[in-house]
């Protein structure tokens, strides 16, 4: 049967029709009411706390191979809030670490954990590679992030909310090989080793390679390795094969320390300069007394004498049976401090009253960057797009004790760098 | 250019003879149950700590107990050896766990390979709570090679002489392993009951005891691969020994499952195939190693010296 025009109410497809539409409007209204609950529960869209310690987060390297980083950036950030919180202050504020272990979703995790928790900013994460992976989060939550570790290129530019407070390689790499150079002119052949599985190895590695470059060096031999790689006969055999006068290094702590372990033993004499990775006294077990010798460019030096780096180096020798304080923990120390700073400028001019964690958080960004910091690495200060400016820095020797598993990073050189003066 | 071959085999030697001996680990197992013991690589993990310990080390500032040590620390072949027993009796005790339960009631036997993991997941987190995740390097001239030079130069190739040492003690551990098979009557046992289970027990043998002997030697010999790694690098977090124990494992299927000759091969060849990749693409070491497993099994499913399989009908 033919119908006659129309849609008849016991029109099969106007029933449908129909039962969509209601469809859609429940949805939407369930959809809508979802976004209002998720929003009243969103900690950035309620008022910050008049009273009690603000919580400020951080993830780091707790466990997995960069460990040995977040081990040091706790003990700095907790010399920090020790040192700090006995000083007068507006505002007491409560740390909330977590454990971002050593690759990207762990970072990821963490942040996300400590952002749901209402933190006010954050500092972390350990690697550049998981900060690439982790930072754009908080910058879509509009949460404050100030890296205490990566100095990979591009870790300001991930957003505007993200900060560093650890000089790009780019700014303390080339030191080290004026260095070498300086002490072997005659240098032609390098050897380049670098973790290409890190995206801070990589990114270093460029850099040397620039330098290495500019210098006019052309590497005899560039070797890829792994993070996770623990012996190197077949790398180090094929680059010694072409006899080199200096070796570079851009890797972390545990490979990088066995690394050079192995090249000595494998009869490698020529100089050695390594990349940030392995700025860290936890390399002295790995590679224990091969590492004497090392040459790294630094952005800290405990001999730095002022009395911030005074008070900082003889706290951190007090908690480690008299250990000397690496740029890590240095690093980490300032990251907390300049937070902790720009919180209590803000406080002091009552920028916390009244307003959503939201809007707190934005102008705690504001303040940060705009403020003047006399840290344990020298005064510092950040620029708009949020990364550091720090004038001096420094070029260190591996010094390895008797026992050869201590040792110390001594100053061999102190450069200013006017491009990069506060 | 003969000098950088020879270069290439004492590399690929070097890191053959551990991967045979990881190997060899699970073709004990496998040839006895007809079963994988993915605890493997924890076992290889445990062994490098437990020497690292019994040497006298502390444990770091991570684990359960920061600073503890023994309070003294045995010689380095002794500590080996300590070790390599620990590491078999927790092997041991992986088998009661993960296997003895399951092949009581009869259930497949590919359930055991999710308990293995299990068992070996939990190893290498207790591991991480009683030693914390840092790296550890044995103490400097523990193994009393102070005397001896860093490096031998053979032929105009380089290698280290702990290396030398680590090759010589695999081949060791594999000649001995295969002339007890061989010639003993516990040895005899166990290839009996790898050939045929059922048979074996109504010959009077106990193949209960053999599975667990197994066990024991298996744990042995990836107590004693963890240990000699831990000497020759250091011990990167308690996960080092897993990526040993996958690559054990391809070793495994490469040299022909259940085949103690094939293993030995097995480790060399995929040493070699590693030894082999050019400089400029030795950060795909892995990734090559796996594709010429690959490309092997397409030719010969069986592995390098494995036999085919007759299923009856």
């Amino acid at each position: 049967m033919l119908r006659s025009g129309g849609l008849s109410p016991t029109d099969p497809l106007a029933a449908r029709r129909r039962g969509s539409a209601r469809l859609a409007t429940a949805l939407a209204g369930a959809l809508a009411l979802l976004a209002y609950l998720s929003r009243s529960s969103d900690p950035a869209a309620q008022p910050v706390r008049q009273r009690g310690p603000l919580p400020l987060g951080a993830a780091l390297a707790l466990t997995g191979n960069a460990n040995l980083y977040g081990q040091d950036q706790r003990m700095g950030i907790s010399l920090a809030q020790g040192w700090l919180h006995n000083r007068p202050h507006h505002r007491a504020v409560e740390l909330q670490l977590e454990d971002g272990a050593s690759d990207e979703p762990s970072a990821i995790a963490a942040f996300n954990l400590l952002i749901r928790r209402g933190v006010i900013a954050l500092i972390g994460p350990t690697l550049s590679q998981q900060a690439f992976a982790a930072d754009p989060i908080a910058q879509r939550r509009g949460v404050p992030v100030v890296a205490a570790s990566n100095t990979a290129k591009g870790i300001p530019q991930i957003g505007a909310f993200i900060s560093r407070v650890s000089a790009q390689s780019s700014v303390i790499a080339p030191l080290s090989i004026d260095e070498a150079l300086r002490r072997e002119p005659g240098t032609r052949r390098v050897a380049v080793f670098f973790a290409q599985d890190d995206a801070y190895s990589t990114a270093e590695t460029a850099i040397f390679q620039k330098v290495l470059a500019a210098r006019g060096l052309t590497p005899v031999s560039i070797q890829r390795t792994q993070l996770a790689d623990n012996d190197f006969q077949n790398p180090i055999t094929a680059a010694l094969q072409q006899r080199p006068q200096l070796v570079v290094i851009s890797a972390q702590a545990v490979d990088g320390g066995n690394l050079i372990r192995q090249l000595r033993e494998l009869g490698y004499r020529g100089q050695i300069v390594v990349g940030n990775g392995l700025n860290t006294p936890n390399i002295y077990p790995i590679c224990q007394r091969w590492c004497d010798g090392v040459l790294i460019a630094q952005a800290y030096s405990p001999e730095l004498n002022t009395p911030i780096n005074r008070s900082f180096r003889s706290l951190f020798a007090e908690a480690n049976n008299g250990r000397v304080p690496g740029q890590i923990a240095a690093q980490a120390w300032t990251a907390y401090q300049v937070l902790f700073e720009a919180i209590q400028r803000l406080q002091a001019r009552g920028g916390f009253s009244g307003v959503t964690l939201a809007e707190a958080r934005w102008r705690l960004l504001q303040e940060l960057l705009s403020g003047r910091y006399n840290t344990p690495l020298g005064p510092i200060h950040f620029r708009a797009d949020g990364e550091v400016v720090q004038g001096r820095f420094y070029v260190a020797q591996v010094r390895m004790d008797g026992t050869g598993r201590n040792g110390r990073f001594t100053l061999v050189r102190e450069r200013e760098l006017p491009e990069a003066k506060p | 250019m003969i000098e950088a071959l020879l270069q290439t085999l004492l590399n690929g030697a070097a890191s053959g003879g551990v991967y045979a001996l990881v190997a060899l680990g699970y073709t004990l197992i496998f040839s006895v149950l007809g079963v994988i013991n993915f605890a493997q690589g924890a076992l290889f993990s445990l062994g490098g700590y437990l020497t690292y310990l019994f040497l006298g080390g502390k444990i770091g500032v991570n684990g359960a107990l920061p600073g503890w040590g023994l309070p003294v620390g045995l010689p380095f072949w002794l500590a080996l050896l300590v070790a390599a027993l620990g590491s078999g009796a927790v092997g041991l005790l992986v088998e009661r766990i993960a296997f003895a339960p399951l092949r009581r009631r009869g259930a497949e036997p590919l359930l055991s390979l999710i308990t293995s993991l299990g068992a070996g997941v939990v190893l290498v987190n207790l591991l991480q709570l009683l030693m914390g995740a840092e790296g550890y390097a044995f103490p400097q001239g523990a193994a009393g090679l102070a005397h001896l030079p860093e490096s031998l130069l053979i032929g105009g190739a380089r290698i280290r002489t702990i290396q030398v040492l680590l090759l010589a003690i695999s081949a060791l551990a594999v000649a001995g392993l295969s002339l007890w098979l061989e010639n003993s009557r516990s040895g005899k046992a166990m290839r009996a009951v790898a050939e045929d289970a059922t048979t074996a027990t109504l010959l009077g043998i106990n193949s209960v005891a053999v599975v667990r002997l197994a066990f024991l030697l298996s744990g042995m010999l990836a107590g004693l691969g963890g240990g000699l790694i831990g000497m020759s690098v250091s011990l990167a977090g308690p996960y080092f020994g897993i990526s040993y124990g996958l690559k054990g494992l391809a070793v495994l299927v490469l040299g022909g499952l259940g085949s103690v000759p094939g293993a030995i091969v097995g480790g060399l060849v995929m040493g070699l195939a590693e030894a082999l990749i050019p400089a400029e693409a030795s950060g795909w070491r892995d990734a090559l190693a796996f594709a010429i497993l690959f490309a092997v099994l397409v030719l010969r499913p069986s592995g390098l010296l494995g036999r085919r399989q007759l299923e009856k009908v």
